[in-house]
C-alpha cells in the first residue's frame, strides 16, 4: 500500500480547514450508515454497540479470523438491531464486496495500519482504536492516507471526550495547579513470575495465519488469543503501547501537542523473567516494568509502569499526576480528578468521573462526535494526527527500551535525529504476501 | 464397628434422599454432591436457625484444606472436599464435628495458578461408600468413604484420549446408577463407576466447565453436556448426540450448568454472553427468550418457585445477585456492589457467602433481598458455593480456610 505524498502534503496545508462535500452536510439524522467491524472481539464490540445505540448505524458486515467470535457478535448485533450483518474472515474480501462508509478497526494493533488503509482507499470514515500503528511509520501511513482521502478517522481516545477529563484539563489550562514542571503517567497493577504455557494446535475457529498477518508466524497459544495479544511485541506493545496511549494522549492535550526533544527509556521483566517461545511453550515477551522519560522543552514527562506491587503507597495506581507550582493535579480513571494545592490551609478539588460501566469509558460520545465530524467536515476530537502523535510517543518508549539507548526526536520531520539504527526501528519487516505501507 | 456405623449413615442417607423426595422439606439432610440431593443447588432442610447475633453465626470449627474451589460434600458425620498443598492435590474427610482430619488422600498435581489462584476446581461426589475425584488434570479416582483408600483410578484424559481444557476439567462427577458420568471431550464419558471401565466416551474436542445433567422424564435417558461450544444432549446408554445447541462463548467457557425444568432449559455464560431458555419441542431445544441480563460466568444460576437466583457477571469486576423470572428473562431485582461469591437455597432462604467471607440469609423471593442475618464467617476471598448439610453451613475460602456455621435448632 503506497499513499501519494503530494496529494497528502496539499491536504495538510488545508489543516484546520478541511472540507466536507456538501452531501455530506446535507445528511439527515436519519442517515443510516454502512458500517463494518474488523475485529469482532470485546472492545470491537464495545464501538459497534455504542454505533447502534446512536441509531445511525446499519451493519452491513463483520470480519474477524476467529469464526466463533463472528457468530457470536452477528448474533449479538441481530439481536440487537435487527440487522444481518455479511461475515468476513478476510478483510480484503469485505472491502472487496461491500458498500462501506465507515469502517470501525479494532484488530490487534500489528493490523491497524493495513486494515485502516484499505478503508481508506474504499472512501470509507474510519474509528480506529488506539494505537494507530505497531510501528510508527505505520501511523504516519495512515495519517497520510486520511488526509490525502479527506476522510474523517477518529481514534478510539474516549479520554479525550470524558467528562472529568475535559474538565480537568481545563483546570489545568486555566492555571488551576500553576505552571507545571513535571508530568507523570502511570499504570500499575498486580502480577508475579510467569511460567511458559504449553503451545497447541490453533484452534478450528482460527485462522491463525491470518491472526498474524504481517508479522512473524509463531506457535499458536491460547494466551495469545483470545485477548492476549498485547502480551507479545510481535502483536502489540504491552502497557506502554496500551495504556501509555491514553495517558500520553492527556498529557499531549495539557501541552497543546509538543513534540518531545528526546526520549529514554527503560526497563524489562525482572519479575515474570526472561521471555520464552520453542516449539513447546511460550510467555509473554512484553516488559513488566518500565519507565519513559520524555524531555520537552519547559518540562519533562515521565512513563512508569509496573505489573507487580499494584497496590502500595503511591495511591492511585492508573493516571497521570501534574506537578505545578500551586500543587499536584490527578487525571484518574473512574477516581475522576482531584487536585491537591501546596498551601495545606486550602482543601482538595474533585470531581467525579461519568463512565459507561462496566468497561469505565466514554465511547458514546467519543461515537457521537465522530459522526457529527462526518456530518459537519470537522476534525473529530480525537482526529488521527491526535492519535498519531500519542501513538508515537508510546512508540518511541519502546523503541528506545529496544535500543538501549536515549532518541533524539524531530516531530516535524517524523525522524530520530542522527541514529540510522533506530530509524530503522521506525518500521518493521513485513511477513509476506503483506507489504509495509509506504508515503510515497 | 465403624463400618456399621457407616452402613447406617449411608442408609440414612438414602432415606433422607428418598423422604426429600417425596416431600417438600426435611428436617435435616446430607448433601452428597454438587448442587445437592436434587441436584438443583437447594437444601429441603428448614430446621436449622438464621437468628444469629449481632455478632455473627457460632462458627464450629475451621480448619485448613489448601487451595481451590471444590465445594464441601457431606454425609452423616463426614464432609469432604479437596484443596492443593505443596505439590498435591489433598482429598479430606473432615469430621464434622470439630473439624478434624480422619484421612487425606494425596496425589500429585500442579497448582496450575495462571489467570487464577489455581487448585482444583471440582467438586467430589459421593455414591454411598465410594467418592469420586476428578483433578483438573485428568486424574480421577475412586476412593473408598471410610479409609480413603482408592478403590481405582485412571487418568481420563489419556485413558478417553481427549484434550484438557484450557483451566482443566472442572465438572464434578455425577454417578447415575452404575455410571460414572464425566464431562471430557466433546459431549462427556460414561465409565463403569465400579472399575473405571470406559463404557464409551466422545470426540476429542475441548470440553467445557459445567456439570452434566440428566433431563428428568426423558424418554430416552438424556445427559446435557456443556462442550466448549455448545450444549449437547447424549443418550446416556450409549453416548449419541441426540441434538446440540450452539452457544459460543468468548472463552470456550460454558461453566454454569444448565437448569431442565418442566421441558424447558436455562443456559447461562459470563464474558458477555449471557442467557437463553429453550423449550424443548419433539426432545429437541427451541429458543423461548435470550437475554443479556443474567450472565453466569462460573456458577450455576438456583430456580426456585418460577424464578432463578444467581451471580451475574464478571466475578473479578464485581458480580450481582439478580433474580429473574424464569419464563420470561424479566429481571425482578438486582443487587449491585454486593460480590457475592456463592449461593446456595435452603428451606426457601438465599445463603449468599460474598467474595469477602461474610455468610448473608436472605428470604429467596421475589420482592426483594432483605438479609435477614448476616456474619462474617471468613478473612479471604470466597468464590466457592456455601452448603447447608444437618444445620451446618460450610464455607470455603479459596486459600483454602473452611469455616462450619452453627445453625442447629
Amino acid at each position: 500500500m503506497s499513499v501519494n505524498r503530494r496529494t497528502f502534503l496539499a491536504t495538510t496545508a488545508a489543516a484546520s480547514a478541511i472540507v466536507a462535500s456538501p452531501s455530506v452536510h446535507a445528511a439527515s439524522k436519519d442517515k443510516k450508515f454502512r458500517t463494518a467491524l474488523i475485529g469482532s472481539g470485546w472492545w470491537g464490540m464495545n464501538i459497534l454497540r455504542e454505533a447502534l445505540a446512536a441509531g445511525q448505524t446499519k451493519v452491513v458486515a463483520l470480519c474477524d479470523v476467529d469464526r466463533d467470535k463472528l457468530e457470536l457478535a452477528g448474533e449479538e448485533v441481530t439481536d440487537l438491531c435487527g440487522d444481518e450483518p455479511n461475515t468476513y474472515t478476510d478483510f480484503r474480501e469485505l472491502f472487496d464486496k461491500e458498500d462501506i462508509e465507515i469502517a470501525v478497526i479494532a484488530t490487534p494493533d500489528h493490523w491497524h495500519a493495513l486494515n485502516t488503509l484499505a478503508a481508506i482507499e474504499k472512501g470509507a470514515h474510519v474509528f480506529i482504536e488506539k494505537p494507530t500503528g505497531h510501528t510508527i511509520g505505520e501511523s504516519q501511513a495512515i495519517l497520510a492516507a486520511a488526509r490525502a482521502a479527506d476522510r474523517v478517522v477518529q481514534v478510539g481516545l474516549h479520554r479525550r471526550i470524558g467528562p472529568h477529563h475535559v474538565a480537568g484539563i481545563k483546570f489545568l489550562k486555566d492555571g488551576g495547579a500553576g505552571d507545571i514542571g513535571l508530568v507523570k503517567m502511570f499504570v500499575h497493577s498486580r502480577g508475579g513470575e510467569e511460567t511458559p504455557t504449553k503451545n497447541s494446535p490453533p484452534p478450528e475457529n482460527l485462522d491463525w495465519d491470518m491472526y498474524c498477518g504481517p508479522a512473524p508466524l509463531r506457535p499458536f497459544n491460547r494466551k495469545i488469543h483470545p485477548g492476549g495479544f498485547r502480551n507479545y511485541l510481535d502483536f502489540a506493545n504491552g502497557t506502554l503501547g496500551d495504556w501509555g496511549v491514553h495517558w500520553l494522549d492527556q498529557m499531549l492535550w495539557w501541552c497543546d501537542q509538543q513534540s518531545p526533544r528526546s526520549v529514554y527509556s527503560t526497563g524489562g521483566r525482572p519479575i515474570r523473567g526472561e521471555a520464552i517461545l520453542n516449539d513447546e511453550e511460550q510467555t509473554s515477551d512484553t516488559p513488566d516494568c518500565q519507565v519513559a522519560t520524555y524531555e520537552f522543552d519547559d518540562f519533562t514527562a515521565i512513563w512508569e509502569h509496573r505489573r507487580f506491587a499494584g497496590d502500595g503507597p503511591e495511591k492511585p495506581s492508573i493516571g497521570c499526576c501534574f506537578y505545578g507550582t500551586k500543587g499536584t493535579f490527578h487525571m484518574g480513571w473512574r477516581d475522576g480528578w482531584t487536585f491537591y494545592p501546596d498551601d495545606s490551609k486550602k482543601s482538595a478539588i474533585h470531581q467525579d468521573s461519568e463512565l459507561q460501566e462496566p468497561d469505565g469509558h466514554n465511547l458514546q460520545l467519543l461515537w457521537a462526535d465522530f459522526l457529527s465530524a462526518i456530518e459537519s467536515g470537522r476534525r473529530p476530537v480525537a482526529d488521527i494526527e491526535i492519535g498519531h502523535q500519542a501513538t508515537t510517543l508510546s512508540l518511541l518508549g519502546m523503541l528506545s527500551l529496544k535500543l538501549g539507548r536515549s532518541v533524539r526526536w524531530d516531530g516535524e520531520a517524523g525522524r530520530i535525529i542522527g541514529d540510522d539504527a533506530a530509524n530503522r526501528l521506525l518500521v518493521r519487516e513485513y511477513r509476506a504476501p503483506w507489504t509495509y505501507p509506504t508515503i510515497s | 464397628m465403624l463400618q456399621s456405623r457407616f452402613g447406617f449413615a449411608t442408609l440414612l442417607a438414602v432415606a433422607t434422599f428418598l423422604a426429600s423426595w417425596y416431600c417438600s422439606t426435611a428436617v435435616a439432610e446430607d448433601w452428597v454432591r454438587w448442587r445437592g440431593p436434587n441436584l438443583d443447588g437447594i437444601s429441603q432442610e428448614t430446621n436449622w436457625k438464621s437468628d444469629w447475633p449481632q455478632s455473627g453465626p457460632k462458627i464450629l470449627w475451621t480448619c485448613e484444606v489448601g487451595t481451590g474451589f471444590s465445594s464441601v460434600v457431606v454425609q452423616g458425620e463426614r464432609a469432604y472436599t479437596i484443596g492443593h498443598v505443596d505439590e498435591n492435590d489433598v482429598v479430606y474427610c473432615l469430621d464434622v464435628h470439630d473439624g478434624k482430619t480422619i484421612w487425606k488422600h494425596e496425589y500429585a498435581a500442579p497448582l496450575d495458578d495462571r489467570d487464577f489462584e489455581g487448585g482444583p476446581t471440582s467438586t467430589p461426589a459421593i455414591d454411598g461408600d465410594r467418592l469420586y475425584v476428578l483433578s483438573r488434570a485428568g486424574d480421577l479416582c475412586c476412593l473408598d468413604t471410610l479409609t480413603g483408600s482408592a478403590h481405582w483410578q485412571i487418568q481420563i484424559a489419556d485413558a478417553a484420549d481427549v484434550r484438557v481444557p484450557g483451566w482443566g476439567f472442572s465438572a464434578p462427577p455425577l454417578v447415575v446408577g452404575d455410571k460414572l458420568v464425566l464431562n471430557v471431550g466433546e459431549s462427556g464419558a460414561v465409565l463403569n463407576k465400579h472399575d473405571g471401565k470406559i463404557l464409551w466416551s466422545s470426540a476429542d474436542k475441548e470440553c467445557g466447565y459445567a456439570s452434566p445433567v440428566l433431563i428428568p422424564g426423558a424418554v430416552k435417558p438424556t445427559v446435557v453436556f456443556a462442550s466448549a461450544r455448545a450444549f449437547i444432549g447424549v443418550d446416556l446408554e450409549t453416548g449419541e448426540q441426540l441434538w446440540s445447541e450452539r452457544w459460543l462463548t468468548s472463552f470456550n467457557c460454558n461453566a454454569a450448568d444448565p437448569i431442565i425444568h418442566k421441558a424447558k432449559m436455562f443456559v447461562s455464560a459470563g464474558y458477555n454472553r449471557g442467557s437463553a431458555l429453550f423449550e424443548f419441542q419433539n426432545e429437541k431445544p427451541q429458543l423461548v427468550w435470550k437475554s443479556k441480563e443474567m450472565q453466569n460466568q462460573l456458577h450455576s444460576s438456583l430456580l426456585y418457585k418460577e424464578h432463578l437466583y444467581g451471580i451475574d457477571g464478571d466475578m473479578d469486576m464485581g458480580a450481582r445477585l439478580k433474580c429473574m423470572e424464569w419464563s420470561t428473562g424479566k429481571v425482578v431485582w438486582s443487587v449491585e456492589d454486593l460480590r457475592p461469591g456463592g449461593l446456595s437455597i435452603a428451606g426457601g432462604k438465599l445463603l449468599v457467602l460474598r467474595e469477602t467471607g461474610e455468610l448473608l440469609v436472605a428470604p429467596a423471593a421475589p420482592d426483594g433481598f432483605s438479609p435477614i442475618a448476616r456474619g462474617q464467617v471468613l478473612q479471604s476471598k470466597c468464590w466457592t458455593v456455601p452448603v447447608l448439610a444437618n444445620g451446618r453451613v460450610y464455607c470455603r475460602s479459596i486459600q483454602g480456610q473452611v469455616a462450619c456455621v452453627d445453625c442447629r435448632e
